[in-house]
């Protein structure tokens, strides 16, 4: 059934995570009147309860010669109370250096503590804190796909709407932007299967996205086709710098500029982006990336979309 | 993999198939369309949402540019719509604000303006 050892592995953490499907998701990411969606490549401003599955990417990677690189990822996250969630996930890659054989296997299992700093409805505004944990030694390190060590990068969020802007400035208010920043750390400094030091690395990146929703119900209904009033045309850019323990390894920034659109509906939304490399050591020509990602709290919203510990926030009377 | 995708991907899809199908309620559309210009004073605003409304919880004022209440008071809710009737209003701009409670309890929020008039 699995071509590769790691396969019964995943597919055991897959029945592991099923009783949730059965139990208790989040609201996505909504700060008064602006929907964040969840961005491919960086993660959105909120705890939730939703489901990537899958995400596929497609790209030549920064080695000379280029070798050919397939992602597929999958990600479960979930709320654990209204403010607090945590996420899990894992990648299969397959490397085809020219040439060279072929490799292939999961990543290190990934899993991400979030809490909810805050979030302001009247200014569209959020923030979110959190830990990434890389858990080493749990993917194909033999192929170099894992490490055996494990990475921890804490992590900051935040997503920010401009419907507060003066009405004068029309349709510019459907403009949002979200980003991160966060610093990697290794639990080593120096890898003895690769005979290099591991460095200590700052992982940022941001996106620009432009909301047709939010045009639609809160600017100006233009009557335009329904499909297109789904559209969040969205830049992202996802960025890696080393900063510290860094010795014999190239200290430059490396990372991708993804143009793309994501498409909005009910229960799921559906996200395409290009990813172009900022420079030759982030890899050679145009790559792609998809994404599937499902509202868990919309598809089940009194199981799965509800906290796994104490209530979801009560209804609220309006107040205006 | 592909197995392994397959597998989750269609539970996903079974299990959504058996839920309730409800969710978020978002603004389908708004009569005066939402940032239009009309030549005459509506009589009322009638909104249109994706998801049927908890009427408890779902409601919409309308102000003039002063911030004054211009609506009729109370909104009539009615499956997936939110009605108010507006007193007699002049030329302006005016602007419409509600909160909605779709029945499997999300809640989303919005306001837009219309105008009245040649403005």
């Amino acid at each position: 059934m699995f071509r590769y050892p790691e396969g019964p592995r995943i597919f055991a953490l897959a029945l592991l995570l099923l009783p949730f499907s059965f139990s208790s998701a989040l609201a996505h990411c909504f700060v008064g009147a602006r929907f964040f969606p969840a961005t491919l490549a960086i993660d959105d401003p909120c705890v939730a309860d939703e489901l990537s599955l899958p995400t596929v990417s497609w790209s030549k990677t920064g080695d000379v010669p280029s070798a050919t690189e397939w992602d597929v990822s999958a990600e479960l996250s979930k709320r654990i109370t209204e403010d607090l969630g945590i996420s899990i996930g894992d990648t299969w890659s397959q490397i085809n250096p020219p040439g060279g054989p072929k490799m292939a296997g999961f990543s290190d299992l990934e899993t991400t503590l979030q809490y909810q700093l805050l979030k302001n409805d009247d200014h569209e505004f959020a923030m979110l804190l959190g830990l990434i944990a890389d858990w080493g030694g749990t993917g194909a390190s033999q192929s170099g796909i894992g490490t055996p060590y494990s990475l921890l990068t804490p992590t900051f969020y935040f997503g920010k709407g401009f419907g507060d802007l003066p009405e004068e400035a029309g349709w510019l208010r459907a403009f949002a932007v979200t980003g991160e920043v966060g610093y990697q750390f290794p639990t080593t400094s120096f890898d003895v299967t690769t005979g290099a030091f591991v460095p200590q690395v700052l992982a940022w990146g941001a996106s620009v996205q432009y909301s047709m929703p939010y045009l639609k119900s809160e600017i100006q209904d233009l009557q335009l086709p329904e499909f297109i009033n789904h559209l969040i045309p969205i830049v992202e850019a996802q960025l890696q710098t080393p900063v510290a323990n860094n010795f014999g390894n190239s200290p430059i920034t490396t990372g991708t500029i993804n143009p793309g659109v994501i498409w909005v509906g009910t229960y799921f939304q559906v996200g395409v982006e290009a990813t172009v490399p900022v420079n030759r050591a982030s890899g050679t020509g145009v790559g792609c990336l998809g994404q599937l990602h499902l509202y868990l709290d919309d598809m089940f919203p009194t199981t799965i979309g509800q906290p796994l510990l104490g209530p979801a926030a009560p209804p609220r009377k309006p107040s205006f | 993999m592909r197995t392994l995708i397959g597998i989750l991907f269609s539970l996903v899809i079974a299990l959504a198939a058996t839920s309730a199908a409800r969710a978020h309620a978002f603004l389908d559309h708004a009569s005066p369309l939402v940032g239009s210009t009309v030549a005459s004073a509506p009589h009322e605003v009638v909104l249109t949402f994706t998801q049927s409304l908890e009427p408890a919880f779902s409601s919409v004022e309308v102000t003039d540019g002063s911030g004054a209440r211009v609506d009729a008071g109370k909104a009539a809710v009615s499956g997936s719509t939110m009605q108010i009737g507006l007193k007699a209003i002049g030329p302006g701009t005016y602007r419409v604000r509600w909160h909605a409670l779709s029945v499997d309890t999300h809640t989303t929020q919005g306001s837009f303006t219309f105008h009245v008039g040649g403005q």
